[in-house]
């Protein structure tokens, strides 16, 4: 059972970084404890959205170069040619999406907010300028009962931008059964409800007839279809009049849990070991080399491998953890960079930068990992667990997941 | 008190929840039966409220179909099935039915099967019988009941395999269950014939009992504790002479491992190790170098694994499909890992038997697509509801493996 390389983490930046090792003919094994958080992904990825002043980039190549050497982006060589390896790697995998490295598009969030994007699936809505719709008379069409789209936010942010809204609702009677517990009436339950191409030619019937003579640009829905691929929503726009476009719900998102099936099938389908729902527990390292890692349900053999990547992602995906003491990369102790003082984790304004989102692993500058100040040569880190980056403040997180385990991978096949 | 202030530990991980809603996604039940709490609700969130007032408990939980595919998607470790199970047992106070005590006397039933098995096979197949029970003990009609063996897997044990155990050198212990004993042997003698192929002896338990999950499921946790301590006994007694203990049920074997310790409170840590899945052990002895394998050169075969909840809680997929995988006519297709709906009991309740169709039909779907020449799963009541659902047979990898073997070939080049 030796493997080639061994991811930690089954997020976007592990399964990218195992389809480009599958690409060159690796065997790969990924070892994913639980679900990623690509499940609160907006259908939009992003390369640089904010620069350090926090002002809306429009070509993140350009401002990237700018950055300063402690972010991961100054790690990966060639980045316009990472970028763009990245699209098509989500291209071939069945994501379709639309955008360029070198000019920001804009995606409208569901709280009605514009923010800027560098691929956006393609059924979502986006702009081209920030202040400049693509249409005059919208219809902003909701299920009846579902909370986690809040059509008044979305309505309001479009009337800014000098749309004229009308928020229309529709129900099938399968909704209507779901309906019955508010509570598990999230967006991925309602695509599992929509889930077939007789309910989605009925849903269709239904926006037309809130829709009908109303002489709409375009008749915006919230992303609630299509959990495995983009097929009932290509049937949906095919049997509604009228252009049809998607705007992501709050989570769990559709298109984050899309995203993240189908890489993952085609990772597995590939021939890739993905050990669903393991947690890797330690490893083996000798003279700066990682032997081998545990895992809780593999417990007795430690899995071997040439070359290991982390991809384990930041707190909220348990690759960092933290009491009140110290923060801690949670599978093999590594050199964390972090503020000592616990005092300068936060800063107490809430929607200020917040310190301890740039802690994470530290690395050389090929993205190998360190304990104990020893780099260990065949172990890299990438996507949020490293250090050096604000995915919230600067709008980076899945350019930085991507592009980091893109070179990793260059690394290691160098 | 202090761990929980330095590591944040808590029972079954439930303050590490962060309300992500992830597990929603990956509940089978709560897209279906909007009666369901759902994991979350179920789980983490209404356990804090059941801390604090027992009348808080919802006797909807029960329909949690306890698949662990919300643990296995959460990304923060909560043991959310468990929370689920564990305040089933502590406040439920719905009291198991006739039919429950039935369904959930899988060895009972099965003994007495067994002795009349054409008799049984056939009344259970009938129209008449199957309407009477849907309307007098709320077993569903449209259910095909897996037929019953006129012989058990331990009586040809016995008659035609014991004796020559102890030519081997290396021994193991086998854990058949009741699928295995009542209705289906032949998966047992295919162990048989592929540990001995292989050099190694197979002894049965000095007692079996039923794993229990059925009785776990149904609330008869007495009964499921008391044969609990009966297998744990003799897997240790097996452990002490030397011998690992196989399953060929992943979920006979994740019932032991792992819910008679978090749910039944049982003290089984220290046989854990000892029981084990045959696929797995298979694979380590072959990754290893300990045994090797020939197969036929006229065995072809294409195969479409379906990933049962409880192997997939317990992390094996790997080992039995790499297992199938090595076979070289296997033409080898991974399904999507999803719940086929059955859940052991469950679907054959009358009140459950919508959802749980609702919630294979991604699954039923997705092999008729496929139309391989068989689904493999490590599951037997994924089998009953796979075949009964779209037509086409469901195999044990075990089986797969010891039907694709070269016996005479494998003894050669282990001896
Ligand atoms: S139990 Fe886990 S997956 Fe479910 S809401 Fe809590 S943290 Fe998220
Ligand atoms: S164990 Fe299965 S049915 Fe029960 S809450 Fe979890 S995912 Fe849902």
């Amino acid at each position: 059972m030796k493997f080639n390389t061994i991811i930690i983490g089954g997020g976007l930046s592990g399964l990218t970084a195992g389809l480009a090792l599958q690409k060159a003919g690796k065997r790969v094994a990924i070892v994913s404890m639980g679900q990623s958080t690509l499940h609160f992904n907006s259908g939009s990825f992003d390369l640089l959205g904010y620069d350090a002043q926090g002002e809306a980039v429009s070509n993140p190549l350009e401002v990237i170069a700018t950055l300063d050497d402690n972010h991961p982006y100054k790690k990966c060589g060639d980045v316009a040619a990472l970028a763009e390896e990245a699209k098509a790697l989500l291209t071939e995998s069945g994501v379709k999406v639309a955008g360029d490295a070198k000019a920001n598009h804009y995606r409208i969030t569901p709280m009605g907010a514009v923010k800027p994007a560098w691929l956006t699936i393609t059924d979502y809505a986006t702009l081209a300028e920030a202040d400049k719709l693509p249409w005059k008379k919208v219809a902003l069409v909701n299920v009846i009962g579902y909370l986690d789209f809040p059509t008044k936010f979305i309505a309001a942010g479009l009337r800014r931008l000098g749309a004229e809204v009308d928020v229309k609702a529709f129900t099938l009677p399968e909704l209507e059964t779901a309906r019955k517990s508010p509570s598990e009436m999230r967006a991925a339950n309602i695509a599992k409800v929509l889930g077939n191409e007789d309910i989605v030619k009925r849903m269709a019937a239904a926006v037309n007839e809130q829709t009908e003579g109303g002489n709409y640009d375009v008749v915006l829905l919230p992303a609630v279809l299509g959990i495995a691929d983009s097929a009932l929503s290509q049937q949906l726009k095919a049997n509604v009049n009228c252009q049809v476009q998607f705007i992501a719900t709050l989570p769990p998102s559709v298109p984050g849990v899309r995203v993240q099936n189908l890489l993952r099938k085609r990772f597995i389908a590939g021939g890739g070991v993905h050990l669903t729902g393991d947690k890797a527990t330690g490893g083996v390292i000798e003279n700066g080399t990682l032997k081998c890692i545990t895992t809780e349900n593999l417990t007795e053999t430690c899995l071997k491998a040439d070359n290991f990547i982390l991809a384990s992602g930041s707190f909220v995906s348990g690759g960092l953890t933290s009491n009140y003491e110290a923060v801690t990369e949670a599978v093999l102790g590594l050199d964390v960079d972090a503020a000592d003082e616990h005092g300068q984790w936060v800063k107490y304004n809430a929607f200020e930068a917040q310190p301890y989102m740039e802690f994470g692993v530290a690395t050389d500058g090929e993205l190998h990992v360190k304990k104990d100040g020893k780099v260990i040569n065949n172990c890299y880190a990438v996507g949020s667990v490293l250090s050096g980056h604000n995915r919230v403040k600067m709008a980076d997180g899945t350019g930085v997941s991507m592009l980091t385990a893109l070179q990793a991978v260059k690394n290691i096949l160098k | 008190m202090a761990d929980l202030q330095i590591n944040s530990e808590s029972v079954f991980n439930f303050e590490q929840c962060l309300k992500c809603s992830v597990c929603t996604v990956y509940c089978p039940v709560s897209a279906v039966n909007p009666a369901y709490p759902g994991p979350k609700q179920a789980g983490p969130d209404g356990e804090r409220y059941r801390l604090k007032n027992p009348v808080f408990f919802d006797e909807n939980l029960k329909k949690c179909l306890n698949c662990k595919r919300c643990e296995v998607a959460c990304p923060q470790n909560v043991k959310v099935g468990d929370i689920i199970q564990a305040a089933r047992m502590k406040y439920s106070t719905h009291k198991p039915s006739l039919r429950d005590r039935i369904l959930a006397s899988t060895d009972f039933v099965g003994t007495m099967a067994n002795r009349f098995a054409p008799i049984v096979n056939m009344t259970l197949a009938m129209g008449l019988t199957k309407s009477v029970m849907h309307s007098t003990i709320g077993v569903d009609k449209h259910r095909q009941f897996p037929a019953y063996s006129s012989k058990r897997f331990e009586t040809w044990y016995k008659r035609n395999a014991k004796a020559q155990q102890a030519q081997y050198d290396k021994q193991v212990s086998y854990f058949h269950g009741c699928y295995v004993n009542y209705n289906f042997p032949k998966l047992g003698q295919d162990l048989v014939k592929i540990m001995n192929a292989v050099g190694y002896g197979v002894q049965l338990l000095e007692k079996e009992k039923c794993c229990g999950v059925a009785k776990i499921a149904n609330g008869l946790y007495d009964q499921a504790k008391k044969h609990g301590n009966i297998n744990i006994d003799s897997i240790r007694k097996a452990k002490e002479e030397g011998r690992v203990t196989l399953a060929t049920s992943s979920t006979c074997c994740f019932t032991i491992r792992d819910e008679y310790e978090h749910i039944l409170g049982l003290e089984a840590g220290d046989v854990r190790e000892s029981m084990t899945l045959a696929t797995r052990f298979l694979y380590h002895l072959l990754d290893e170098g300990k045994i090797k394998l020939a197969f036929r050169s006229d065995y072809k075969k294409r195969v479409a694994y379906h990933s049962a909840c409880h192997m997939e809680r317990m992390g094996w997929v790997f080992y039995s499909t790499e297992l199938l995988k090595m076979i070289p006519g296997v033409e080898f297709t991974m399904l999507d890992s999803q719940c086929c709906g059955i859940s052991g009991t469950y679907g054959f309740k009358r009140e459950n038997y919508e959802t749980s169709q609702a919630i294979g039909a991604g699954l039923f779907k997705q092999i008729k697509d496929l139309a391989p020449d068989c689904v493999s799963t490590d599951c037997e009541t994924c089998k009953w509801q796979i075949e009964m659902s779209t037509g086409v047979p469901v195999e044990n990898p075990i089986c797969i493996l010891a039907d694709a073997l070269d016996v005479e070939e494998t003894i050669k080049l282990n001896s």
